[in-house]
């Protein structure tokens, strides 16, 4: 079996060349680490679930300064959190209800802890009450003021697991990282899935002889697309060749060899051609809390193209792009600046970037974003593998996804406003 | 002419019947103006005018021109709005009965430094405490009996009526409760009210906590009106070594801006005063918009001190941020449409000279700012976007 601590070093070397290409199979790797992380850590009998978030937020913290820009690193963590603490929830209430019932059996199937007869509810609602739900105005009264949300604090389960006393708990310290794998499996997955789930939708977004626009490439855009065409509709897309890395060439190539309509235009002709265009479908990079979207540099400007001719601006993103945080001055701290070699060939203008020459440092400047930022007033809908949901809506997918004690991966809380990851 | 009047002033119809009485006591033709004469001569307020906004001046506004002097004095009992309110409380009040919650009410509301749901939370604790029910049904007719006559006391206080609410709904859905014998849930109730004034200091420490990323070095921040939650905002920006400064609009009428810049000069913030025409001439200058907020309402908007939907509709003209500081017990089932959907909560207005009894003066103290000109509410909950008030609210309600 591989060290884990030089499994996380090869990550983490990846990270920082940028050598993982998309937040898909960025997000799926870190699934899959943190998961031989998970399985190789010891757990001690007592605070089980504490230990397993100790060892996550730790590898965690460091694979998301190895890239504070690609965010599904930090969902994904923050995912695997989450599943941590609910499936230690899920277990604690089982233990509870059981003790309560005092027919204690330790294999109690993890399904039908739903509809068991548990007599004391307030008990178990007490019990959950604390971890995992987000504050709310109904809790404001309820809880004590202390546990209310401080959300810096690491979670409160396993301290309330732990005094919990139970006869089982070698079982149950065997069960619980069983079942956290298990889930974590599942959120791989989801995320090798999520591609398909978005397709599926297809149909019912893009009808008979509609006219698409489309930016650069992406491959949920291509799958869904060539899923309409499966689907038997005829429609034509509009490929704007997404400057400076072009990969619009390449999502037109794909669609021609696939048997659609396609044309290419440049992406400054993009004002131009909107008011024969349907409606826009593109990619993301990450979703941010309030529904903005970090997406590949030039969507700003398709958006805002959208919004003048009121053409619908859908954006199709996994769940693992979602991201809890929100957007603190994206443009600067949520971008990167590439080569600019991307756009320049060096012989051509070396002489105006020379060094040498005059006063020291170089008349010409190349800047080169990776990302754009378009505010959530200008995206019309999100398609995401659970469905099509408004911009407003993103937090409710958030609060589902996240617990919010995890919305801070940093534990020194002075880095966090440097760098927001 | 015809002009249109909202569903409030048909509700009142049996109230205006009651008026010309108080009308031939002075010759002029509407009773408004009437009633802002009498403001000018003599300290007394007319009974319609809003105590929740007369209590607030009091507290946070500054009404005469000596205002550093009067700051010191804080919430003295000689002000003119704790004279008109303690004299309703003794009529209401004072028909022999030992014990009347609308008296506890105004006895917290007087404290400078506890808000407004607290102070009625307060009350109905000591509702609680005083009643001699022997069970859980009896106990919640009684808080109902008198958390409606604490609404009815002063219908334009939107913190009065959700912190009552909110408190009635812990009273009669708590799980918790049903399966305690009734003497410790009783006590358990009084606690859990007795701390609601911790709930809500520390509810301001969270907001500040979430917001202080919003405030970046060098940014420009407009306030308008004096608000607890906007201090707390800005004096942890300020523990926290940034750098920015701050706009404060004066406020009118009771001039709380003033207040405001006060304490932000103690705490060495570069500020500007501005009045609150300034406003859109000012506005290129500054990064974010922020205010409290006398309640948040269901769809999502705020409403706040008069001049807030000017500052949001100007700062969303020239797309800057509008944030709202609020505790999310001013969470408020309403549902106003437009400004004329909400009673009107009055104030009188100084406008040094007396006005001729023919001019019609607009005295309303606040306004409603709907939730497209709003960015994020910062709230204890979280940070959240308009939304997310109907969605918490439906939550708790339904």
């Amino acid at each position: 079996m591989p060290d884990v601590q030089a499994l996380v070093n090869e990550f983490l070397f990846k990270l920082k060349k940028r050598k993982i290409e998309g937040s898909q199979a960025t997000a799926r790797q870190t699934a899959v680490l943190l998961r031989s992380v998970i399985s190789q850590q010891r757990i001690p009998y007592t605070h089980q679930a504490a230990a397993l978030i100790d060892a996550v937020k730790a590898v965690g913290e460091r694979l998301v300064l190895a890239n504070p820009v690609e965010l599904a690193v930090g969902n994904i963590i923050r995912r695997v959190l989450h599943i941590i603490r609910e499936e230690d929830l899920s277990l604690t209430s089982v233990a509870m209800a059981g003790l309560d019932l005092s027919a204690v059996s330790d294999d109690e199937d993890e399904t039908d802890q739903d509809d068991h007869p548990v007599l004391s509810a307030a008990a178990v609602a007490a019990a959950s009450r604390n971890t995992l739900r987000p504050p709310s105005l109904q809790t404001l009264l309820e809880d004590l003021p202390d546990s209310a949300a401080v959300p810096h604090s690491s979670s409160s389960g396993g301290d309330s697991e732990g005094k919990s006393k139970s006869a089982d708990k070698s079982s149950r310290s065997r069960k619980l990282k069983h079942d956290v794998i298990e889930a974590v499996n599942e959120l791989i997955e989801d995320i090798d899935t999520c591609h398909e789930q978005i397709a599926e939708q297809a149909v019912e977004h893009i009808h008979q002889n509609e006219v698409i626009l489309t930016l650069g490439s992406s491959r949920t855009v291509l799958e869904f697309f060539c899923a309409a065409k499966e689907k038997k509709r005829s429609f034509r897309v509009f490929v704007a060749e997404g400057a400076p890395r072009y990969q619009g060439h390449l999502l037109a190539k794909e669609l021609v060899a696939r048997g659609l309509q396609t044309t290419l235009i440049t992406d400054s002709a993009v004002f131009a051609m909107i008011s024969r265009v349907n409606m826009v479908i593109v990619g993301a990079h990450a979703v941010m809390a309030n529904g903005g979207v970090i997406a590949p540099v030039g969507l700003n400007m398709v958006a805002l193209a959208a919004q003048r001719h009121a053409v619908p601006f859908v954006v199709l993103a996994g769940s693992h792009k979602l991201c809890p945080l929100y957007p603190h001055n994206p443009e600067v701290l949520l971008n990167e600046l590439r080569s600019p070699s991307e756009l320049l060939d060096f012989g051509e203008f070396s002489d105006c970037m020379d060094f040498g020459s005059g006063t020291g440092s170089p008349l010409l400047h190349v800047v080169n974003p990776t990302f754009d930022y378009v505010p959530p007033k200008l995206v019309s809908l999100f398609i995401t593998d659970t469905g099509g949901h408004n911009p407003s809506y993103v937090y409710r997918l958030i609060a589902d996804y996240y617990s919010t004690d995890d919305l801070v991966l940093q534990r020194k809380p002075a880095s966090v406003n440097s760098v927001q990851t | 002419m015809w002009r249109r009047s909202a569903s409030f002033i048909l509700d009142r119809g049996n109230d205006v019947v009651s008026k010309p009485d108080s009308i031939t006591l002075s010759p002029p033709p509407t009773y408004q103006s009437s009633s802002m004469a009498d403001t000018l001569q003599n300290p007394n307020p007319n009974p319609k005018i809003s105590a929740y906004y007369q209590t607030r001046a009091a507290h946070h506004g500054v009404v005469t021109s000596d205002w550093l002097a009067q700051a010191q004095e804080a919430a003295g009992p000689d002000s003119p709005g704790s004279d008109g309110r303690s004299n309703s409380a003794a009529d209401s009040g004072g028909g022999g009965r030992p014990f009347s919650v609308i008296d506890e009410f105004n006895n917290w509301r007087q404290q400078p430094d506890l808000a407004e749901a607290v102070a009625a939370i307060r009350a109905l604790a000591a509702v609680i405490r005083a009643s001699e029910a022997t069970t859980m049904m009896e106990l919640e007719i009684e808080l109902k009996k008198a958390s409606d006559s604490l609404k009815l006391g002063d219908t334009t206080s939107i913190s009065l009526t959700a912190g009552c609410d909110l408190f009635m709904r812990y009273v009669t859905r708590t799980s918790a409760l049903e399966y305690e014998e009734f003497n410790s849930a009783k006590s358990r109730l009084i606690e859990r009210a007795e701390k609601f004034g911790e709930i809500s200091y520390k509810a301001r420490r969270i907001i500040a906590m979430l917001s202080q990323d919003f405030i970046f070095d060098g940014c420009t921040i407009l306030v308008h009106g004096f608000s607890r939650v906007v201090l707390e905002v800005l004096k942890t920006a300020v523990q926290n070594k940034k750098v920015f400064r701050v706009f404060c609009t004066e406020g009118r009428p009771d001039r709380s801006g003033l207040r405001l810049s006060n304490e932000l000069a103690k705490l060495d913030v570069p500020v500007k005063l501005l009045i609150d025409s300034a406003v859109a001439y000012t506005m290129d200058e500054v990064d974010m918009v922020l205010v409290g907020a006398d309640g948040v309402v269901e769809s999502g908007g705020i409403i706040n001190l008069m001049g807030t939907y000017q500052i949001a509709l100007v700062a969303h003209c020239m797309s800057k941020p509008v944030y709202v500081a609020a505790e999310s017990y001013k969470f408020a089932r309403l549902y106003p449409l437009g400004q004329k959907d909400m009673a009107p909560a009055l104030r009188p207005i100084d406008f040094g000279v007396p006005i001729p009894s023919k001019v019609d003066v607009e005295t309303s103290a606040r306004d409603y700012t709907p939730p497209q000109y709003l960015t994020l509410l910062f709230t204890d909950l979280g940070v959240l976007t308009p939304s997310v008030v109907s969605d918490e609210l439906i939550q708790l309600y339904l």
